[in-house]
């Protein structure tokens, strides 16, 4: 059965008002970014969701106030922007409820959620304010249908008395939303360079939109299975969108757009210079071609990494 | 010819985070400085350590200077390409088999005396004056590993209580991590700052100088900490090699990506 759709039908039959949402990719590395300007263009609103080591992805969606609650524990474009702005600022003003995790907890409650687990007891975050200062309050947690009434709870090792861990609450995500190498229209999806907690989501959501750079045959991708990482079944959504994750990275394929990250970053200093780039860069533009048409050719095409280095650069320049 | 004996406080900084690492060692770096260190290290001090980032890439030899731990200059050059999980379970399984191999870098925009740091936000942390990103991976490897962190060394940074512990130095003392529930065979063990190196007394836990540069004094570091610093132990550390300031500049970090040539040096 074939799941390949336009992004447009991906979006509206698969992500909801409400969704507990969560994006596959690091920071700027394989963030789906097609998909979440899609979703801006849909006007979907009021996640709950885990940014992971998350970036623009979640800095947008935050700033075009579609957010209900973000679970945190990096949100950054590094090397450009050292912290993002519009989640900076909405936090700073008092316009976001956020709660604070250390990465080692969400990505291992991202896990555990791919585990089918209960609860996860950790020893992490212990002695620090990650657990004496709670971001979003029991009172607002329980108005919340999406989130958890308790941040975390204290417990004693059941197998060692005394020994102090702490349970956290495994995440019931409705939509993950992936960017992958290689798909084929079944849903089975190959991803080149790390998987991140992709893999992870694909399992453990009810939904899945899984953008690909090339979408192959299903009888291509099986060829070599060791370089599968997603089961089809996983997947509900196949979309071919080349660059889907411009202006992050993608391992083997091109290079962050450190230009377009870098008017990003003077953008989104202001609320209005940030709608701005959203009206000029997303609402704007009909869809990912318009997108990439107004990009320009010349400009991804210096973005294709060379292989054998991992980036992108102008070799002519290198030292000979 | 270049002059490379005009060493910045920057780039001994750099030289003195290379120096902390050994052979044999397993590195946790982030970006910038400590990897700029740790290039270092690998290329000078200590061929025979690993590096390896919090989003899973095992064993780093990046050869352009990546801008974030998950960048694809990391990813096309190391020896595994492991999810953060197996980084995280890696890194709790040193301190379950207890090995002593595991030595970290970690940032933070305030430190306390015994090495609690906070890289979460300044202010109250509910209408913060500023908000930073969060953890990231800091928490989970200060939880289980020896951390050295890097610091500016300012008297608004370095306080007596710092706004939010994000992660856990040495508490409040001597047992502090103990009675926490966090492993007290862990802990920091250095701070390096653009004026020194700082190490925790072994008996109460707090802060003292060890080192200080050419460029800078005891008194200086005195005047730059805002809470009362043993400096008695402190020893004068050597100028950084001109050969290893010349690497620095022309082979790990040409771009300029985290460290600066002195401005008489630009053409």
């Amino acid at each position: 059965m074939s799941k390949v759709c336009t992004l447009s039908e991906a979006v509206s039959k698969y992500v909801k008002n409400g969704d507990h949402i969560v994006i596959g990719g690091f920071t700027t590395n394989r963030k789906p970014y097609a998909t979440i300007y899609e979703i801006l263009r849909q006007g979907l609103k009021d996640f709950v969701g885990e940014g992971g080591p998350a970036g623009g992805d979640w800095d947008l969606l935050i700033g075009e106030s579609r957010v209900k609650a973000y679970n945190n524990c990096y949100t950054a474009n590094s090397g450009v922007t050292n912290v993002s702005r519009r989640f900076r600022d909405f936090y700073e003003k008092g316009m976001l409820n956020m709660e604070d995790y250390s990465q080692d907890a969400i990505m291992l409650m991202l896990h555990a959620a791919s585990l089918g687990l209960p609860f996860l007891p950790v020893k992490l975050m212990l002695g620090t304010d990650l657990l004496d200062k709670w971001g979003i309050s029991k009172e607002v947690r329980e108005t919340i249908d999406k989130l958890p009434n308790d941040k975390f709870v204290y417990m004693d090792n059941p197998f060692k008395p005394g020994d102090k861990v702490v349970a956290l609450p495994v995440p019931e995500i409705d939509v993950a939303i992936i960017h992958v190498q290689k798909a084929s229209p079944d849903g089975t999806c190959s991803i080149e360079g790390d998987e991140f907690h992709d893999v992870d989501i694909a399992i453990a959501s009810k939904r899945c939109i899984v953008t690909c750079e090339e979408l192959v045959s299903n009888e291509e991708i099986r060829k070599d299975p060791s370089k599968n990482s997603i089961f089809c079944a996983c997947v509900d959504a196949v979309v071919h969108v080349p660059f889907g994750a411009h202006p992050s990275q993608c391992y083997n394929y091109y290079d962050y757009d450190n230009a377009f990250l870098k008017t990003y970053d003077v953008a989104s200093k202001t609320q209005e210079d940030f709608e701005a780039f959203c009206k000029e860069w997303i609402y704007d533009v009909k869809d990912h071609y318009a997108y990439l048409d107004k990009l320009g050719a010349s400009r991804l095409i210096k973005l294709k990494i060379v292989p054998g280095l991992g980036y992108a650069c102008d070799m002519t320049k290198e030292a000979k | 010819m270049a002059d490379y004996t005009n060493y910045t406080n920057k780039e001994m900084q750099a030289v003195t985070i290379a120096k902390q690492i050994q052979n044999g060692q397993v590195v946790i770096v982030g970006t910038g400085l400590p990897l700029i260190g740790a290039s270092v290290a690998k290329r000078v001090f200590a061929p025979h350590c690993n590096i390896i980032v919090e989003s899973g890439l095992m064993d780093c030899a990046p050869i352009q200077v990546p801008r974030s731990v998950g960048d694809c200059r990391f990813m096309a050059h190391c020896g595994v390409q492991w999810p953060n999980v197996r980084f995280i379970g890696f890194e709790t399984n040193e301190w379950l088999h207890n090995t002593e191999r595991l030595v970290a870098f970690i940032g933070g925009a305030q430190i306390d005396p015994y090495g609690n740091v906070n890289s979460t936000s300044i202010g109250d942390y509910y209408h913060p004056k500023t908000r930073f990103t969060g953890s990231g991976g800091a928490n989970g490897i200060a939880t289980y590993s020896n951390t050295v962190i890097m610091m500016q060394h300012e008297k608004r940074r370095f306080i007596e209580k710092v706004d939010y512990v994000t992660s856990a130095g040495w508490m409040d003392g001597p047992g502090g991590r103990e009675r926490a529930g966090l492993p007290g065979n862990r802990g920091p063990i250095m701070v390096v700052t653009d004026r020194g190196t700082m190490k925790f007394d072994e008996k109460t836990k707090r802060m003292y100088l060890a080192g200080y540069y050419p460029t800078s004094s005891p008194e200086d570091v005195i005047e730059n900490t805002g809470f009362d610093i043993d400096v008695s132990r402190a020893v004068l550390l050597e100028a950084p090699d001109p050969e290893v300031i010349r690497m620095i500049r022309e082979e790990i970090d040409p771009g300029q990506a985290f460290i600066k040539v002195p401005v008489s040096e630009t053409k």
